[in-house]
């Protein structure tokens, strides 16, 4: 039961060739332009894309300077087949105190002329928690993620 | 970027056990004496206040005693609290997703 309730499963058939989804994850120019959505930007640090390899990337909203944004580390990197990459260790498997405690195993299969592309988040069996003495926070921040998941739906 | 909410690890191991599931499940349809609660499962009292315990330590639930019977009912507000942070988290996800398969097959050269 914790596992359903602590680990996410997402699935899309993407009509392209695992090759090219496998490209756009992990190749720093296109990785930028969807991990993070318009008009936040993202800035690519790390995305050593091998077993121990630094996955790191930054975040704007609007003028200032880049704010941090997932730092971990990649574990298994099987080309064109799968990936992993966790946030409780940063580059060089070093352990690590992450924000948010997960790992990501996503998984690109060939299927009629496009690909499987599933990802499986998972978290610490008790969620990840923190003190955080403002829930208008977490309200704030739920809002904001459905109208960027609104915006996103609408981009042609 | 993340998010995330006080007390979610013992939300969540509250949620962990199928005997607490059975009796949030009890009290969402309304507040019952423990008596009541016990009633369903072949375990002893003493077994079934700990899982009471873990309930209440985790916010789901509390407690109350009036005279010498104790009643429990459910804490919505925390219940929605731990839905809704791992929904939060799906909405993040299927996003991600939705602009990976957009990006591949629209704009991607």
């Amino acid at each position: 039961m914790t596992a359903e309730h602590s680990e996410l499963k997402i699935s899309r058939l993407i009509n392209a060739p695992p090759s090219k989804v496998w490209t756009a994850w992990t190749v720093r120019e296109h990785f930028q332009k969807w991990w993070i959505p318009a008009p936040i930007e993202c800035r690519v640090i790390k995305l050593d894309v091998r077993p121990g390899g630094g996955f790191e990337t930054h975040m704007r909203e609007g003028a200032g300077d880049f704010q941090p944004h997932v730092e971990g580390c990649f574990l298994d990197v099987v080309p064109e087949q799968r990936l992993v990459f966790t946030t409780v260790l940063a580059e060089g498997w070093r352990p690590t105190e992450p924000w948010l405690a997960l790992t990501a195993i996503m998984t690109f299969t060939p299927e009629g002329q496009g690909t499987r592309y599933a990802a499986r988040v998972l978290h610490k069996n008790a969620a990840d928690s923190k003190k955080h003495d403002d829930m208008g926070f977490q309200d704030g921040w739920g809002t904001a993620i459905d109208q960027l998941s609104a915006v996103v739906a609408r981009l042609p | 970027m993340e998010n995330y909410l006080p007390a979610l690890d013992l939300a969540f191991h509250a949620l962990s056990d199928p005997t607490r599931r059975a009796v949030l499940n009890r009290l969402m349809r309304g507040p019952a004496p423990v008596k009541e609660l016990a009633a369903p499962f072949e375990m002893g009292l003493p077994s079934f206040m700990k899982h009471l315990r873990v309930l209440e330590d985790s916010g789901l639930i509390r407690s109350e005693k009036a005279g010498r019977v104790r009643t429990c009912r459910v804490e919505t507000k925390q219940l929605a609290a731990a839905e809704s942070w791992l929904s939060e988290q799906r909405t993040l996800w299927e996003a991600r997703t939705d602009r990976l398969a957009d990006y591949v097959e629209n704009q991607m050269r």
